[in-house]
């Protein structure tokens, strides 16, 4: 479960915040050019497990490794240097930059007054990023100014631009109409044959069977089960937990 | 007996701050709205009674009346200088910038109007006689005291009985609450405001008898209330009391080992450690960052 | 007659780039210090130390005065890496009277209220210059750094952090490392207008670099609009003409000069933060989230 196979692999995190313990023992491992589905009801931790990875809360328990190298105790922008990149559920766009600042600013990472590396390049990433978001034609506007479908593509496009390896995705397609959905499942697509690892979170079921390769299934901060989505999705107990803790 | 006289000036200093402090607290819990211009109605208030002390109004109807302004001021503010920025989503350095412009103007127009300098309001509470070998105490000593005991009863009360009160500390912690069991968060901000200043009132009164007001008063009392709800936790008035109280006396014991313009640098020195070390104060539960 | 407006263009232009490098921290990083004139003064204070006890060069008195005022930013870095919003306005207020204090009671570095006289006149490689050509060079220099930093990767870099600082730093954007640059960086262009300002008056002291002063130039940031080029250098030049065009009104007692200048300007800010929380040149769109 490591290497070549799993680059981003968890073992046993836990943390509780005040004894209410939002991620138990949690392992899991994310396949090479897969995309991984977390699914659970709300409050089932799925979020708290990202920010576990990224380095955003500090686990009390267990271990998270890229490429067999630990994860623990470093900052998040350390984590996304060695090439994950994440977005959130609210996105947190750069409101009052253009679409393409949004973009270039993911390309950026020295904090200098200068950028090592190739600019050309990085500006040609760009515009792939909005191309295949669709984006290309508003890169003047503002965030701020985008219907809801384009901000979260924007959110993806900078993901896209980031150039990482494994992409850490918080309801990336809830709200989307099918058109958008498509376009969206063609990203995901033309990442994993790229050999991104994906792992996204997603309360439509029907996105879920239609995208991931593996569903591991999160209820109160453990994983019930993990495994091929048609074995997870017509599991009875399971759906009991998600919709019935979705209906109270 | 230095020491003594100076512990006991300092206790009457900050019992004054401490009511002014725990106003600035009450409004930026309930409101998140980092009142600035604090200082401006405590400013208001005291020249308010100077004015109407010295032109041979009764005392009580001076009080009223610096109660009155104090409290139309900051409902004032908050009708028609944060309500207009909140709502065009203005952030925290807008209303910060606007509630700066509002306490210069009042600072200099109280200036150009009442003259610069301290004025004091003539008392007889303010006759200080020795009680102990050098120890000199005013009755203003006791009064500030007292005041400030009542007040913080009944504002203890206020908060814990009366609905309004209750609703007004739920707000503190936690404003989607409010809003989910469907009360007015307008009218309760306007209430914190108008409580909030009605708290400055006495103290500046008090101020006025005792040391006098200047132009600038509100500035330095508006630094120390901001200090004192910093210090003592955001979100907790026991805590912005008690540090008012605390830079009070500090201000004044520091007198017994130090220069007098090291008194004020002393509270900022305070300040600064809290927010670098302990930003959530003594006792505030959230961290600022 | 041309000596006035000499000195005029003299003072806007150590002004404008107090404003324009304020404006860095406020308008780019969202780093909103009330302490700025303390920078101001410690370049004044160094510069003027310099002049007096080395060498009158004015490159040199600049380039000290910046390293002291930009070393010491620290003061201001650390509670902006700590906290943020009000909290840090109260740390930088506290900065400011803690160092008014200092700057008053160290006699020996600043000569308290006193203050620092007979500085020498200003000499570059052997040869006096007037300071407003110094001024102005500087002025330009240091717009033109702020131009192209705002409209490179570093200026996107604080862009981003004050509009979504979670997502800037999951993007992989070192942000303790961009904020104390961006602070660094005013505050070193405020420690050059200090010793600008030194040089000029040929005499210093610390009623020039207390909060009014702060204040004073946070108003011109301000009115001018933050977040823009020229907005800081215009909200100089206006509010430095301002007690200069009110001494010419007759019903105005010259006493009274500074504090109608003040409630000015006070008025000017808060009418401004609610029909036009942007400034004057600023772009209405962005400026409704200062």
């Amino acid at each position: 479960m490591s290497g070549a196979t799993h680059p981003l692999v968890c073992r046993d995190l836990s943390i509780s915040f005040g004894g209410v313990k939002a991620v138990q023992g949690v392992s899991l491992a994310l396949p090479t050019g897969k995309v991984l589905a977390l699914v659970g009801p709300n409050g089932a931790g799925k979020t708290t497990l990202f920010n576990l990875i990224t380095g955003n809360l500090r686990a009390d328990a267990g271990e998270a490794t890229l490429d067999d190298e630990s994860l623990i105790g470093l900052k998040p922008w350390q984590v996304a240097r060695r090439g994950v990149a994440r977005s959130f559920q609210d996105l947190r766009l750069f409101t009052h930059m253009t679409v393409r600042e949004n973009a270039l600013a993911a390309t950026e990472r020295g904090s200098w007054f200068w950028q090592t590396g190739d600019a050309k390049a990085r500006a040609a990433r760009v515009e792939a990023a909005l191309e295949a978001t669709g984006l290309s034609s508003l890169a003047e506007s503002r965030a701020v100014d985008l219907a809801y479908a384009e901000r979260k593509f924007l959110s993806m496009a900078r993901i896209l631009a980031a150039e990482a390896r494994i992409w850490l995705l918080d309801e990336p397609a809830s709200g989307l109409d099918l058109a958008s959905r498509i376009r969206f499942a063609a990203l995901l697509r033309a990442a994993t044959a790229r050999s991104v690892t994906i792992c996204l979170i997603e309360h439509n079921l029907d996105v879920v069977a239609e995208l991931a390769d593996e569903i591991a299934f999160l209820d109160r901060g453990v994983v019930l089960a993990v495994g091929e989505p048609q074995a997870i999705l017509r599991d009875k107990a399971l759906a009991a937990i998600y919709f019935g803790e979705r209906v109270a | 007996m230095l020491f003594l006289q100076l512990l006991l000036g300092g206790l009457q200093t900050g019992a004054l701050y401490a009511l002014t402090a725990c106003g600035f607290a009450l409004i930026f819990g309930a409101t998140k709205v980092f009142h600035f211009a604090h200082g401006a109605s405590f400013t208001l208030a005291g020249y308010l009674f100077l004015l109407m002390w010295n032109n041979g109004y009764p005392a009580w109807l001076g009080v009223l009346a610096a109660i009155l302004v104090a409290t139309g001021f900051g409902v004032a503010m908050e009708r028609f200088v944060y309500r207009p920025i909140q709502r065009h989503e203005g952030g925290f350095f807008t209303v910060f910038v606007a509630a700066f412009g509002v306490s210069l103007v009042v600072q200099n127009l109280v200036g150009m109007w009442a003259g610069r300098g301290f004025v004091v309001a003539d008392s007889t509470l303010s006759r200080a006689t020795e009680v102990l070998p050098e120890v000199f105490l005013a009755p203003v000593f006791w009064v500030s005291l007292a005041v400030a005991a009542v007040l913080f009863l009944a504002l203890g009360l206020f908060l814990t009985r009366h609905p309004a009160g209750v609703a007004l500390r739920a707000l503190a912690q936690n404003s989607d609450l409010i809003r989910a069991y469907g009360l007015s968060s307008h009218r309760l901000s306007l209430l914190a405001f108008a409580l909030g200043s009605a708290l400055a009132a006495p103290a500046a009164v008090l101020t006025a008898i005792t040391t006098g007001m200047n132009e600038a008063v509100g500035h330095h009392v508006m630094l120390i209330s901001m200090a004192a709800t910093i210090v003592g936790g955001v979100g907790s008035l026991k805590g912005a009391a008690l540090a008012g109280l605390s830079l009070g006396v500090a201000e004044s014991v520091v007198l017994n080992f130090a220069d007098p313009q090291w008194a004020e640098a002393a509270s900022f020195v305070v300040l600064f450690g809290f927010i670098l070390f302990r930003p959530s104060g003594l006792f505030g539960h959230a961290v600022a960052r | 007659m041309t000596a006035y407006l000499a000195n005029l263009a003299t003072l806007a232009a150590i002004f404008g780039i107090l404003a324009a490098t304020l404006n860095v921290a406020v308008g780019y990083a969202g780093i909103f210090s009330v302490a700025h004139a303390v920078f101001f003064g410690l370049g004044a204070y160094a510069g003027a130390q310099l002049a007096l006890l080395l060498v009158p060069d004015a490159l040199l008195a600049m380039l000290v005065a910046a390293l002291v005022a930009g070393g010491l930013s620290l003061c201001l870095a650390l509670p902006a890496l700590r906290v943020r919003g009000e909290y840090f306005v109260a740390a930088s207020l506290g900065l400011q009277m803690m160092a008014t204090t200092l700057f008053t009671e160290a006699k020996g570095l600043t000569g308290g209220m006193g203050g620092l006289v007979g500085i020498p006149r200003p000499m570059v490689l052997g040869f006096e210059v007037p300071t407003l050509a110094l001024a102005l060079a500087a002025l330009v220099l240091i717009l033109l750094a702020t131009w192209l930093m705002a409209r490179g990767s570093f200026g996107r870099t604080l862009r981003a952090i004050r509009d979504a600082e979670s997502a800037a730093e999951a993007l992989g954007k070192n942000i303790n490392a961009a904020k104390a640059l961006a602070v660094a960086f005013a505050c070193a262009g405020a420690g050059v207008a200090g010793a600008l300002f030194a040089l000029h008056m040929s005499f210093v002291n610390v009623e020039s670099f207390t909060l009014d002063q702060s204040v004073l130039v946070m108003a011109m940031v301000i009115v001018g609009g933050t977040g823009t080029l020229w907005g800081p250098l215009l909200g100089a030049v206006l509010l430095l003409s301002l007690p200069a065009g009110l001494s010419f009104l007759p019903f105005i007692p010259p006493t009274e000069i500074g504090a109608v200048q003040q409630i000015i300007y006070g008025a000017a800010m808060t009418l401004l933060m609610i029909f036009r929380p942007a400034g004057l040149l600023g772009d209405m769109r962005t400026g409704r989230k200062a």
